[in-house]
């Protein structure tokens, strides 16, 4: 596998577990609501948007519906079969969000703690019932032959190979440009410890990506890794694999996702939620219904997560119970936590940390009977940075964002006194 | 043939409650002393069943030479005071830090969360996933048929040897012995109970609360007397028939962490430290005015909190037969809502609330269809909620 699949695979990924992220940090980073069952909105947005997108015959599958919303716009075309998914992902965020809802009613007066181990409770009571009640959702047997937007349209062709090659070669180096660009003026903006850290990460990365499969594969090999986006194997003249679409359309959902919480947090509705973590009592004060605005704010992170999971069901192209285990929803609080909570660029720093450490490591070469140590090894790794970075720099790598809006008589910008 | 009945589900309830109330002292203990929403209890669990079995069972582990098993009893000795040696270690390389820090509830949860993937981890990797068991002799259940005939109640015991069912025993209380022995057995619990009560003030503290210990000293009676003085069978022709299966095991269990309450009960009510650590958790900074070791005490909770979690993991895996990397993490949630339900500031609440909570567990899945056997964990969590919802500060309030 040439290294360019591997790091689509990693950063598909990212994308998708950075989504999840942004809506947990909405809830935790921002409104200061320690959710610990965030996974369980994970679960129902990939399971109702599986659903809602299902073929009604589909085989193997006892549960309810197979509703085929792409099947009913298919005349449409594949863009009606599209607008039949993304009806199908609004339906899952919906569903997500309406599910917080009844948890919170009960749980969101509850002290931090309490609150906690509550949501901890309910996720796992969720997945149980997924789990063991079949004519819901096929129980454990989980539910495969889900539908996947546009598969018929990919690999997508231009033309001859020449062609081909050419647009999506062209894109695939516009891209690195773009991240070049965005790189060298991040590295002009940083301190001292930022240079040094963007210096040695970006070496390593470009090592590793285009210097080490030079040397092992020749042109050919760092070619492939250049072009990116172009396939050479997908149908006859090479072209767009689905796994690309995958990507792009994860990092898309991610930056709309991306730009909707940033427009949410720089707003005065986000201000209150802000004001609510630092202490809820003034905005209750200055007459604010925070219970409301702290409702919103999890349904908000949890349609989020729930988008994310529609996403991680098209990617893996199956989904069962057993995806969806807490430990994931821990996963998330390491990487908001690593990057910086209540950043959300942080979110996606700390995210990408996260899962270079943990898929990143399987280039280590261990006899096969150790794959268990070498997991548990990785886990041993994340949990000692999560409790370092608490100790050492609790506001994450990057700290807490600046806001749009200054405050009247503060020089830096934005800061924590909202 | 006598079914197994509510009864029954009860009694398999309270020693299901034990198992969490292992877990829930050292919980109650760290949550409210240490202010730590404990989320590696599970795992600090875990660790001491695993601890106990390098002692009791070394080959089951990997990288361990096989030199030889210790008995049972004596390898969770050893676990437990190992444990106790992890807990100073939390202690004094995370939690001391934190806390001279000043790091509010919310990182105190999200550390705990850390040390716990930490931990468990560590298991896997040493040790791996597959199940273990400890190496201990075999314990068969006897299964006590309490029969209510037209005379009185039957008492049979049965007991599976060697593949047949062999009858142990058979006898039996007439009408008049029980309602006497009921009578008697009360009126001695409520003769302590008013012997015991002093006048209420606030400096009034009672070693076991009178309530407590009059009901301790009525079912001890009850029990007393029903095993000494047994009289012939009262007919085998049952009106109503309820089975209850019990083992050594069982008792040990229950026994064991009762002793273990009673004990820790003692330590925090005559001692010197557990006068300092009940004054901690009452307001640290007036503690510390007066001249406690803010620093001493929390060490030595972490530690006694430690070692109460391997305690309870040595008793969970000998009571479940297996040991998992998740056998821990499996149990904190019920645990968390044993210790909430208590009344954090507890340990008899933290207990109370795990008899309730287990007894709840195991009623629901003989109540309800077996299909539903799966939602044992679910029913406690309702019930947490519920607690929750209309009484926040738990069912007690203070020790």
């Amino acid at each position: 596998m040439a290294v360019a699949d591997f790091l689509i695979t990693l950063v598909t990924f990212i994308a998708i577990y950075s989504l999840f992220g942004i809506g947990l940090n909405l809830k935790f980073g921002f409104t200061g609501l320690i959710d610990f069952g965030h996974v369980a909105y994970f679960m129902v947005g990939a399971y109702v948007t599986v659903v809602l997108t299902l073929p009604a015959d589909a085989a193997t599958y006892g549960g309810i519906g197979g509703f085929d919303l792409p099947g009913l716009f298919a005349a449409l075309g594949p863009l009606g079969s599209l607008f039949g998914w993304v009806l199908g992902v609004v339906g899952g965020m919906v569903a997500a969000a309406l599910v917080s809802l009844a948890v919170g009613v009960p749980t969101l007066r509850l002290r931090e703690d309490y609150l906690a181990i509550t949501a901890l409770g309910i996720a796992t009571i969720l997945n149980t019932v997924v789990k063991d009640e079949d004519w819901l959702f096929n129980g454990p047997y989980g539910i495969s032959g889900i539908h996947k937007p546009l598969v018929d349209v990919f690999p997508l062709s231009l033309g001859s190979f020449t062609v081909n090659m050419a647009v999506f070669g062209l894109l695939s180096v516009a891209v690195f440009a773009y991240v070049a660009y965005w790189l060298v003026n991040r590295f002009r903006e940083a301190g001292r410890t930022g240079r040094i850290a963007m210096a040695v990460s970006v070496g390593l990365v470009s090592l590793w990506y285009f210097v080490m499969p030079a040397i092992d594969g020749g042109t050919v090999e760092l070619t492939k890794n250049v072009l990116w986006l172009f396939d050479p194997t997908a149908g006859p003249n090479g072209g767009l694999d689905y796994d690309r679409f995958v990507l792009i359309l994860a990092v898309g959902f991610l930056a709309g996702g991306y730009h909707w919480v940033e427009r949410t947090i720089n707003s005065p509705y986000g201000r209150v939620l802000r004001a609510i973590r630092e202490d809820e009592d003034v905005p209750q004060a200055l007459g604010k219904e925070t219970f409301q605005y702290k409702m919103q704010g999890l349904m908000f992170g949890s349609a989020l997560a729930g988008a994310a999971g529609a996403l991680w069901a098209v990617n893996i192209g199956f989904v069962s119970p057993d995806q969806f285990a807490s430990t994931i929803t821990f996963f998330a609080f390491t990487a908001v936590i690593i990057g910086g909570t209540a950043n959300n660029k942080g979110v996606i720093l700390g995210t990408t940390v996260f899962w270079a450490i943990r898929n990143g490591t399987r280039f280590i070469d261990v006899p096969s009977q150790y794959s268990i140590q070498l997991a548990a090894a990785r886990l041993i790794l994340i949990g000692a940075i999560l409790i370092v970075i608490l100790y050492y720099r609790p506001q994450g790598l990057l700290g807490e964002q600046d806001y749009d809006i200054d405050l009247p008589g503060s020089a830096t910008g934005g800061s924590d006194d909202v | 043939m006598v079914d197994a009945g509510l009864l029954d589900a009860i009694v398999q309830g309270l020693i299901t409650g034990s198992i969490i109330a292992g877990g829930a002292l050292g919980l109650s203990l760290i949550y409210n002393i240490a202010e730590v929403p404990n989320f590696a209890h599970g795992d600090m669990i875990t660790i001491g069943a695993y601890l106990a079995l390098v002692f009791n069972n070394p080959a089951e582990i990997p990288f361990l030479p096989a030199f030889g098993s210790a008995p049972l009893p004596a390898a969770a000795i050893v676990g437990v005071v190992l444990a106790g040696a992890l807990g100073a270690a939390y202690e004094l390389t995370i939690f001391r830090k934190f806390r001279q820090k000043d790091a509010d509830i919310i990182t105190m949860v999200i550390v705990s969360l850390g040390l716990a993937l930490v931990l468990r981890n560590v298991v896997l990797f040493l040790v791996g996933s597959k199940n273990i068991r400890y190496e201990s002799a075999s314990v068969s259940n006897t299964n006590f048929d309490f029969l209510v005939t037209g005379a009185g109640m039957t008492v049979r015991t049965t007991q599976r040897q060697a593949g047949d069912v062999v009858t142990t025993g058979l006898w039996g209380y007439p009408w008049w012995l029980l309602a006497g022995g009921l009578i008697l057995a009360t009126a001695v619990g409520y003769g302590v109970f008013r012997a015991y009560r002093r006048e209420e003030g606030f400096d009034t503290v009672y070693l076991v609360p009178p309530k407590i210990l009059g009901t301790a000293v009525a079912i001890a009676t009850a029990i007393v007397l029903g095993a000494l003085i047994q009289l012939a069978p009262q007919g085998t022709d049952p009106i109503v028939a309820t089975r209850i299966g019990l083992s050594i095991k069982h008792l040990t269990i229950v026994g064991v962490v009762l002793a273990a309450m009673f004990a820790l009960n003692v330590a925090l009510k005559t001692t010197k430290f557990g006068r300092a650590m009940r004054a901690t958790a009452d307001n640290m900074d007036l503690a510390e005015v007066r001249g406690v070791d803010a620093d001493r005490v929390q060490l030595l909770v972490w530690v006694i909190a430690s070692m109460l979690a391997a305690l309870a993991g040595v008793l969970t895996g000998w009571f479940a037969t297996n040991l998992t990397p998740n056998m821990g993490f499996t149990l904190l949630l019920p645990i968390f809502a044993a210790v909430i339900l208590g009344g954090i500031s507890s340990p008899y609440g933290a207990v109370a609330g795990a008899m309730i909570i287990g007894v709840s567990m195991d009623v629901s899945v003989y109540l309800l269809p077996s299909h539903f056997a799966t939602y044992r964990i679910a029913v406690a969590f309702l019930i947490l909620i519920g607690v929750l919802m209309i009484k926040p500060e738990g069912l007690w309030g203070d020790v």
